[in-house]
């Protein structure tokens, strides 16, 4: 079962990060193809006709996205979002570090269609080098004129800022990371009204995943239609999926959409378990999205299949835990991460998040008490629908998954007073 | 900050649309030239962008990579996302820890090395994962660490 690499289809080529040789495999013709032969809107309805789904976790359509614009003449920003923060999940940062005029060209184009003479790139800080990877290749755009005042002497201006976040996972949020580039505290906004409407500087703005804009290249390349009879009627075309944790070959590995069970990404794709180990659960897309048993691996990866599975395909950061890995530390390891990632602005993620790493801690310590579970299950509930943004969804969604799946085990470490696993638990 | 920074500040301020996204960028200079933001800066900072350094200090303490206290010449932080938790982070800053004699967050007291313990920085397929002044160092294990170390000390003599 191979990949399908479209995004991917060059990155082995050595020296594909420098123009010349990007150039040599067909790079930056989908851009020239954009701005000299088609008009933004035949570019937005290539968009439209490949049904491309935001790839950053959300998987809403791209086209209908940029479809929100206002026709009201006000400036347009295209806002990148390479803040890729959820665990798991580490395709942009290869992308960028590896294939960075593929970023770039999808972002040209896109600002293209959708009529925004600046783009900008945020990037989450700890991509300083990826920065500097994306700075060099701007500049190699530039001088070939794919960017700047006048693209391929077509009259339109199209250029791109980069931005380097500082550490702050709540700026995957699209309007948090709106705030956050404007040199705020990156707190969301309340929506309506959204970012087509009230976005950057209170511009109509337009916030892509980095993957997403990446395959508007090809998109454009082999034409929507082509592009949506990879995959499946409603998960069109490919998607790179990040394999992470005790698994042989971890790493990104592209497929085309609902033709590969997660099964044959992790077995075949990904080496399956180490030597003499068994799969214990799969949380198939970034840490916020509910954990699959092994039961549950022949799940097509597409967004309806996963969702009819009970989880979600999120970001495609699948994390393999194997039967050395304690599904209480896993989780508290999680609650933890959100814990200091939440923004504080709402109480009950600022406060849910403390109280259930504070119980898991206890469960975990061996020092659990009778009703804990139904105490985390409590607590979850006050957090579950209640919060400004997502994240407070995000943070439970292994806990009530796991409390259900793994109750034997959350019950073992309260009634042994210890971790069932032992000394060689992970 | 020093005068190359304070041009380089001026000319972020003209930068962007809007004057007010090059705060962080210029957070980014005086860290990088001090290895923290002291006290004095966060002042320097407001008077330039004509803000409070109550409104400085808010946003710098958002994020984490700001740092209010002097860090050390080598900034190691190791990820502590699940990934990395899997593959063995916690063994390895226990390493640091106990190899460099500070706590989670500590300097050693020659201003060397700083460890944090991070969350996830997208490296999760070369768990588990290290970055060292912002420079990835993928799939670690305690002997790669061991020789960082020695080599960062041969470098620089302790007593500079």
């Amino acid at each position: 079962m191979p990949e399908t690499r479209l995004l991917f289809k060059d990155i082995d080529v050595p020296g594909i990060d420098r123009i010349d040789v990007y150039g040599q495999h067909g790079g930056y013709q989908s851009l020239r193809k954009a701005v000299l032969d088609m008009t933004p809107e035949a570019v937005l309805a290539e968009v439209m006709a490949s049904n491309l789904r935001g790839r950053g976790g959300a998987g809403f359509p791209t086209g209908r996205k940029w479809s929100f614009l206002p026709k009201d003449g006000r400036t347009r920003y295209l806002v990148c979002n390479a803040d890729e923060s959820e665990p798991g999940t580490c395709k942009d940062q290869e992308i960028i570090y590896r294939h960075p005029h593929l970023l770039i060209e999808g972002v040209a184009a896109s600002a293209y269609a959708i009529g925004a003479e600046h783009a900008f790139i945020y990037l989450r800080g700890e991509f300083k080098v990826g920065y500097q990877i994306l700075e060099r290749a701007i500049a190699e755009a530039r001088g070939k004129g794919y960017l700047g005042d006048d693209v391929l002497g077509s009259g339109r201006r199209i250029d791109i800022t980069l931005y380097l976040g500082a550490g702050a996972y709540i700026c995957g949020e699209e309007t948090a990371l709106l705030n956050s580039l404007e040199g705020k505290r990156g707190h969301p906004r309340l929506k309506p009204p959204f970012p087509a409407m009230v976005g950057l500087y209170g511009m109509p703005t337009v916030v892509n995943n980095v993957e997403t804009l990446s395959a508007v290249v090809p998109i454009l390349a082999m034409g929507g239609a082509a592009y949506a009879r990879l995959g499946t009627e409603k998960s069109t075309g490919t998607k790179l999926f990040s394999v992470s944790g005790p698994v042989r070959n971890p790493g990104n590995f592209e497929v085309e959409l609902g033709k590969v069970t997660l099964r044959e990404l992790v077995f075949d794709l990904a080496g399956g378990p180490l030597e003499g180990r068994e799969i214990k659960g799969i949380i198939p897309g970034g840490s916020s999205v509910p954990i699959l048993p092994p039961e549950k691996l022949d799940v097509a990866l597409d967004y309806e299949a996963l969702a009819a599975a009970g989880t979600m395909l999120g970001s495609g950061g699948v994390i393999v835990l194997d039967d050395r890995s304690c599904v209480v530390k896993s989780t508290l390891r999680l609650m933890e991460f959100y814990r200091h990632e939440s923004c504080g602005f709402c109480t009950p993620c600022r406060e849910g998040t403390v109280w259930l790493g504070q119980v898991l801690e206890r469960i975990e310590a061996g020092l659990g008490q009778a009703n804990d579970l139904d105490l985390l299950r409590s607590l979850s509930r006050n957090i579950e629908g209640r919060t400004f943004c997502p994240l407070g969804e995000a943070a439970i969604a292994v806990l009530q998954s796991g409390l259900e799946t793994y109750r034997d085990e959350y019950q073992a470490h309260i009634d042994q007073g210890r971790c069932p696993l032992g000394e060689a638990a992970r | 900050m020093n005068g190359e920074n304070l041009a380089k500040a001026r000319e972020l301020l003209r930068h962007f649309p809007h004057e007010s996204s090059a705060l962080i960028p210029i957070l980014h200079l005086v860290e990088q030239e001090f290895e923290y933001i002291p006290d004095a800066e966060v002042h320097v900072i407001a008077d330039l962008m004509g803000i409070t350094a109550a409104y400085v200090e808010s946003v710098l303490t958002f994020y984490s990579l700001f740092h209010r206290q002097p860090t050390g010449k080598y900034l190691i932080q190791v990820c502590r996302g699940l990934s990395c938790q899997l593959m063995g982070a916690d063994e390895l800053s226990s390493f640091l820890y106990e190899g460099l004699g500070v706590q989670r967050n500590g300097t050693t007291p020659d201003g060397m090395f700083t460890v944090e313990a991070v969350e996830c920085v997208a490296l999760c397929k070369n768990a588990p994962a290290v970055q060292i002044n912002l420079e990835f160092y993928p799939n670690m294990t305690r002997e790669k660490l061991e020789a960082f170390l020695d080599k960062a000390r041969e470098e620089v003599p302790t007593d500079a």
